[in-house]
């Protein structure tokens, strides 16, 4: 500006607008040179339109064109689509986690209508178990846990109306720019436009905010803590949301990535009026309260009451019966003493061998409900309508206002720097000006509204990275690698896309889509990119696409630990389809839980159906990971995870032939069989077939495997060969 | 679009783009394959060092000031305020500026060996060792809480989710027997430390490299026993059906090379479950070895069966094994906030003899040479107690200033020392070695090199020491 005025001043003629003009074009260009500079992934995903591409046969959707595009560049083409036996396995096991029942493929594999794909697309898209599938993805995400971690590894029990909350969105098919704002800013929603109280939170929208809170946490200490615990949330929701590794910048300025320090602090300064609730009475490791949270969700609050109900029934049937038994033992004991035993001399007591005293049932009984009484306070606590939440500072004159973010030197809690305000990745909008956060008109909160202005900018539509970022995730899940193939970091690290205008394409698709998550799943499982043979057929695919990045065949994978364990239980037949509630506690080998517990919150374990709920259910215990998902590289959270694993190990093999939940189920999968196809062993092995593998044996599995068949005995021999096969676990 | 060749170079000024090249290779690796056998031997970055580590942790802060370092001068101030030490920061100013009085320890303290390092009468036999010990003394970690410093010292990070040093010796080794995992653990008989499994955890490392637990009774490792009523030649029967099926299913498939390595996954299970539970049967070891260790003894026998074991894991090429003595909270934790006597007196009976024993046994079969053999536990404690006079039976606190460790074995300059702590023994002695040091001096001595053991993840190239490690150079002989 300084030039031009000086250049008004000297030439005031018309001469002077010309030359005036040229050096404004030129400010222009230089304005936008430093924009180039911040090439991708910083600059808004452009407009782009699929390639042409003649012939167009094969083509299902705008995927295709950028992916044979690609294809034939490299002399590549795509496979040929796969059978109709193994799409149905794969896109059922892609969206619900489950395998394909006998009869849905074969009602699908006859129907040859065109439409018939779309139609098993729209139909697992709308069932409810879709949402609990890929939920666990977003829980991964969340560093989802059941307990803070650390010494003690205390419960968090309320965390799980979170898990359910997540799969509400999923099936609720939630847009993700909301899913995102309640998440970041479920306390911020209601307008404040007048002088009266706070309006209360939905406690939909407490439960949301969970997600701020599930970092591991450990005894505070002071000020080091608010600064690690905020950091963390900056950290978390940089690389959850936008896919950049921010929190490397605690410390130094990103070594590969624009963003300084400051960026850091500035963003972390969003979060500068986080307020937790004080600990409650009896929370020995100070982990912080919960917020009220009514149980919303139709039913919740009648099934909570009822099962507070049970419990508390439990509680008295084992007071009385510890009040009989005592009285019992008192009045055959020799001494006068009027006292009541303990609970130990009563157990000695119970527990003596051949008793004449009592029944095996009432010992039984006594034993059972003590069990189930040690972890009876957890369980109520987990039943009480609150959130594992947090809200903002009331400000002055109840709480403290707005603090003053500094840089910290070195990422030191203690070792303040510049002071900063808060305001966005300059990365992203090419300037370090503070935000504006719109407080309401009286200036009666000053503390809120900064996580919403946060949450804002990143669900905006002209946030160069979030729809990116999130169709790249969902593409890795359908596809097995993303476009970009670290999910959370697009920085210099990630080696950038394979397919720049695709991801772009994409990105643009999903926000005219209003960010629907099911219409991006629709998108890509519909592509014929998708439908492809999981095998290459061109000559020339390893030398010039080794790692089949260009997706000229269709990527076969192993599935998480969590599907190979409904798997199981699906095939047996087993599996307890209940939703939602609290978390639960399968029966664990060799007696571990008891030798990781900490005190009685722990692994409570329970028999029977409620056990054998989908694995998402399971109890997330961040120092005792289950064996069974631990060998298939399912891991409690520490911190966010963008990607599992895919190992293979003896264990898995061992997990599989040797261990409980096969050797539990097989037996029941032989049930199913002789109930569901007879006596006949050519009978039998077919269905054991279309239930395990979603096809029909062919000759040499005929000859291999019938012997097996035609026994009892062998059947659950065969139940357990096929549940150890290669094919039950991998997807083709 | 700018076009990705384009954008590389453009963002990448300065940084050597071949070696970024090199790394974006190794993570698509890591992104698109399970490799087919991530525990095959590697060569190590430095020839001629350790094959094995066994890494012994005492959980809860063993007191420095009562085993290995005798500070005549705490004895003179004996229920006294600590005298000033006006540049004390952090933590340790928290805990002096609370009322304190020193605590003299209460044990003798006599010098062995030719390198005359002094023990306390706690540790007679670990005494008769000491001409095979390295010490470093005045070692810090970050936080001095018992959560965050056990991650420190197990993972190199005070936060949860890093790799344990196991998991890293192993990422970079291989194993040398596949029909035994890598990496052992084997915890406390009486349950688990504080942060539980995490202690060996793989965190952002594949998950093959967490450490396995060897369970104490029952089945070592878990799933080694066949299903019930079925008999090896049924079972060796049902693994060929497998086999074949899976043949069949790999043929039609030739890309996959995991489906391959899945199959022999099954055959390796089918071997484990052979070789493993001979591994740890004890009772195969004579007598006077079951002495030596102190199995025939209530004291010794827990943490004694676990250094026998350790010995076996060594003997059959596990790489890495760790032992835990302790659990988090309570009387078998070596975190004596009072009666530190008393406290004290127990761990280290429960100790002393058994690593003694693994020591020397480990020298006579030649094995000592090739096996690092570490202490450590998680932090130091204070020659005070926080108490405004002197209790009945004082205790010490918490010390991230202070923790005391030894190496023995492999390449360790038996009798050398690093590091001082003050005459107090309640800091070091100059500038600190940090653990990070120590885990760059482990990482050494098993022949890899702390810069080059790397994996990246979340926008940056991980190692154990994160900003990296100095190695103790006096200790490497």
């Amino acid at each position: 500006m300084k030039l031009s005025h000086a250049l008004h001043d000297r030439l005031p003629t018309s001469m002077a607008w010309a030359r005036l003009c040229v050096v404004s074009v030129l400010m222009v260009a230089l304005v936008s040179g430093v924009q180039a500079s911040q090439a991708w992934p910083y600059t808004a995903p452009a407009e782009i339109s699929p390639p042409e591409i003649s012939p167009s046969e094969g083509l299902s959707n705008g995927i295709d064109a950028f992916i044979v595009d690609a294809l034939e560049k490299k002399g590549l083409k795509p496979s040929p689509r796969a059978s109709k036996a193994t799409l149905i396995r794969r896109v059922t096991f892609d969206l619900i986690g489950l395998p394909p029942t006998p009869e849905a493929v074969n009602a699908f594999v006859q129907d040859e209508r065109a439409e018939a794909y779309g139609e098993l697309v729209e139909k697992l898209l709308k069932d409810p178990r879709y949402g609990e599938r890929w939920a666990k993805f977003w829980l991964d995400l969340a560093r989802y846990a059941d307990t803070a971690g650390y010494e003690g590894d205390p419960d968090l029990p309320h965390a799980w109306r979170y898990r359910d909350y997540v799969i509400d969105a999923f099936n609720e098919d939630k847009p993700y720019d909301l899913f995102i704002k309640e998440q970041i800013a479920g306390d911020e929603f209601a307008e404040i436009m007048g002088a009266g109280e706070l309006p209360l939170v939905e406690p939909e929208k407490n439960v949301a905010l969970t997600f701020l809170r599930l970092a591991p946490f450990t005894e505070p200490r002071g000020d080091e803590t608010r600064h690690e615990m905020l950091s963390e949330m900056t950290s978390t929701v940089s690389s959850v949301f936008l896919g950049l590794t921010v929190g490397c910048a605690k410390c130094h300025d990103h070594k590969y990535d624009q963003i300084p320090t400051r960026d850091f602090y500035r963003m972390k300064a969003f979060f500068n009026t986080v307020q937790l609730m004080p600990p409650d009475r009896g929370d020995a490791y100070q982990i912080g309260g919960s917020l009220p949270a009514a149980f919303y969700r139709e039913g919740e609050e009648a099934w909570a009451a009822s099962r507070r109900e049970e419990i508390q029934l439990q509680k008295k049937t084992f007071e009385a019966l510890k009040q009989r038994l005592s009285a019992r033992m008192q009045s055959e004991a020799t001494t006068e003493d009027s006292e009541a035993p303990s609970e130990s001399d009563l157990e000695t007591w119970i527990d003596q061998e051949n008793p004449s005293h009592l029944t095996a049932e009432e010992r039984e009984k006594y034993h059972h409900l003590k069990h189930l009484n040690r972890f009876a306070s957890q369980q109520l606590k987990r039943l009480e309508p609150r959130a594992m939440s947090l809200r903002h500072s009331f400000g002055p004159p109840y709480e403290p206002g707005v603090p003053v973010t500094h840089v910290m030197i070195r990422g030191e809690y203690d070792q303040p720097g510049d002071p900063v305000q808060a305001g966005f990745l300059s990365c992203l909008t090419g300037h370090e000006e503070a935000a504006s956060i719109r407080l309401d008109p009286f200036k009666r909160w000053p503390t809120r509204s900064r996580r919403m202005a946060l949450a804002e900018w990143i669900a905006s539509p002209e946030n160069p990275m979030t729809a990116r970022v999130l169709v790249n995730r969902l593409w890795m899940h359908h596809f097995g690698r993303g476009l970009v193939s670290t999910p959370s970091d697009f920085g210099v690290l990630s080696g950038g896309p394979s397919h720049p205008e695709l991801l772009d394409w994409l990105a643009r698709q999903f926000i005219d889509e209003k960010w629907s998550i099911k219409a991006m799943h629709r998108l890509m499982v519909l592509s014929s990119t998708y439908q492809q043979a999981s095998e290459p057929t061109h000559p020339n695919v390893m030398e010039q696409d080794p790692d089949n990045r260009l997706l000229s065949y269709y990527n076969r994978r192993r599935l998480e630990a969590e599907a190979v364990r409904d798997s199981i239980l699906s095939v047996s037949g087993r599996l307890n389809p209940e939703r939602h509630g609290l978390p639960i506690f399968p029966p664990l080998p060799d007696g571990i839980e008891e030798r990781v517990k900490y005190s009685n919150s722990k692994w409570a374990t329970t028999h029977g159906p409620e056990a054998r709920k989908r694995s998402l259910y399971i109890y997330q215990q961040r120092t005792l990971t289950m064996p069974f998902l631990q060998a298939f590289d399912g891991l409690v959270c520490e911190d966010s995870m963008p990607r599992r694993a895919l190992s293979v190990t003896p264990l898995q093999a061992l997990e599989m032939y040797n261990g409980q939940l096969v050797e539990e189920e097989a037996p029941h999968f032989a049930a199913r069989l002789r109930r569901e196809a007879g006596d006949d062993p050519n009978q039998r092995l077919e269905h054991a077939f279309q239930v395990a593998l979603a096809r029909g044996p062919d000759a040499m599995e005929k000859e291999t495997l019938l012997p097996f068949a035609q026994t009892d005995g062998g059947l659950e021999r065969l139940a357990r060969i096929l549940m150890n096969l290669n094919e039950f676990v991998y997807i083709d | 679009m700018m076009h990705r060749r384009r954008f590389l170079t453009q963002t990448w000024n300065g940084i050597g783009a071949l070696g970024l090249a090199g790394m974006l290779a190794e993570e698509s690796t890591q992104a698109s394959k399970a490799t087919a056998n991530p525990l095959t031997p590697q060569q190590p970055h430095l020839p001629g060092q350790a094959k094995h580590c066994i890494f012994l942790f005492m959980q809860g802060g063993v007191s420095q000031m009562d085993a290995f370092e005798h500070k005549p001068m705490l004895q003179q101030w004996h229920g006294k305020p600590i005298p000033g030490s006006p540049s004390v920061r952090g933590e340790l100013q928290g805990r002096l500026s609370f009322p304190h009085v020193c605590v003299g320890s209460p044990f003798s303290f006599q010098q062995h060996g030719d390198s005359g390092r002094w023990f306390s009468e706690l540790f007679p036999h670990m005494a008769s060792q000491s001409d095979r010990m390295a010490f470093i003394h005045g070692i810090k970690t970050d936080n001095q809480n018992h959560g965050p410093s056990t991650y420190h010292v197990t993972t190199g990070s005070q936060f949860p989710g890093s790799p344990s040093v196991g998991s890293w010796i192993q990422y970079g080794l291989g194993t040398l027997n596949q029909n035994m995992p890598g990496y052992v653990v084997v915890q406390d008989p009486r349950g688990a430390p504080c942060n539980g499994a995490a202690v060996w955890a793989n965190g952002y490392l594949p998950a093959v490299h967490q450490g396995t637990l060897l369970r104490d009774h029952g089945s070592p490792i878990l799933n080694l026993q066949r299903p019930e009523g079925i008999t090896l030649s049924q079972q060796r029967e049902e693994f060929d059906a497998i086999r074949a099926l899976n043949q069949r299913h790999a043929q039609a498939r030739p890309i996959d090379t995991e489906l391959e390595a899945r199959i022999q996954a099954y055959e390796l299970a089918f071997r484990m479950q052979q070789a493993a539970p001979e591994a740890v049967d004890l009772s195969a070891e004579p007598e006077s070895m079951q002495k030596l260790y102190g199995l025939d003894r209530d004291e010794t026998r827990g943490f004694g069966r676990q250094c026998l074991l350790a010995r076996r894991m060594v003997e059959r090429g596990v790489r890495f094994t760790l032992l835990v003595h302790g659990v988090q909270i309570g009387a078998h934790s070596w975190d004596d906030h009072s009666n530190v006597e008393a406290g004290m007196r127990k761990h280290s009976q429960e100790v002393d003899q058994p690593v003694s024993a693994l020591l020397e046994d480990l020298h006579q079969r030649g094995l000592l040479e090739d096996t690092l053999v570490v202490w450590a536990s998680e932090m130091g404690r204070t020659p005070f107690v926080n108490s405004p006079s002197l209790p009945k039976n004082p205790g010490r606190e918490h010390n991230s200033y202070g923790l005391c460790m030894w190496m023995a074995g492999g390449r360790v300059r038996a009798g050398a020392t690093a590091g001082e702590t003050d005459p107090f023994s309640l800091r070091s002695v100059g500038e600190p070695i940090h653990i990070r040091d120590v885990h760059a001096t482990i990482l050494h001595l098993m022949g890899l090199e702390d810069e080059r053991l790397t994996f990246q993840h979340a926008g940056r190239i991980r190692k154990l020491t994160d900003i990296g490690g100095h190695i103790l150079h006096s200790l490497i002989a």
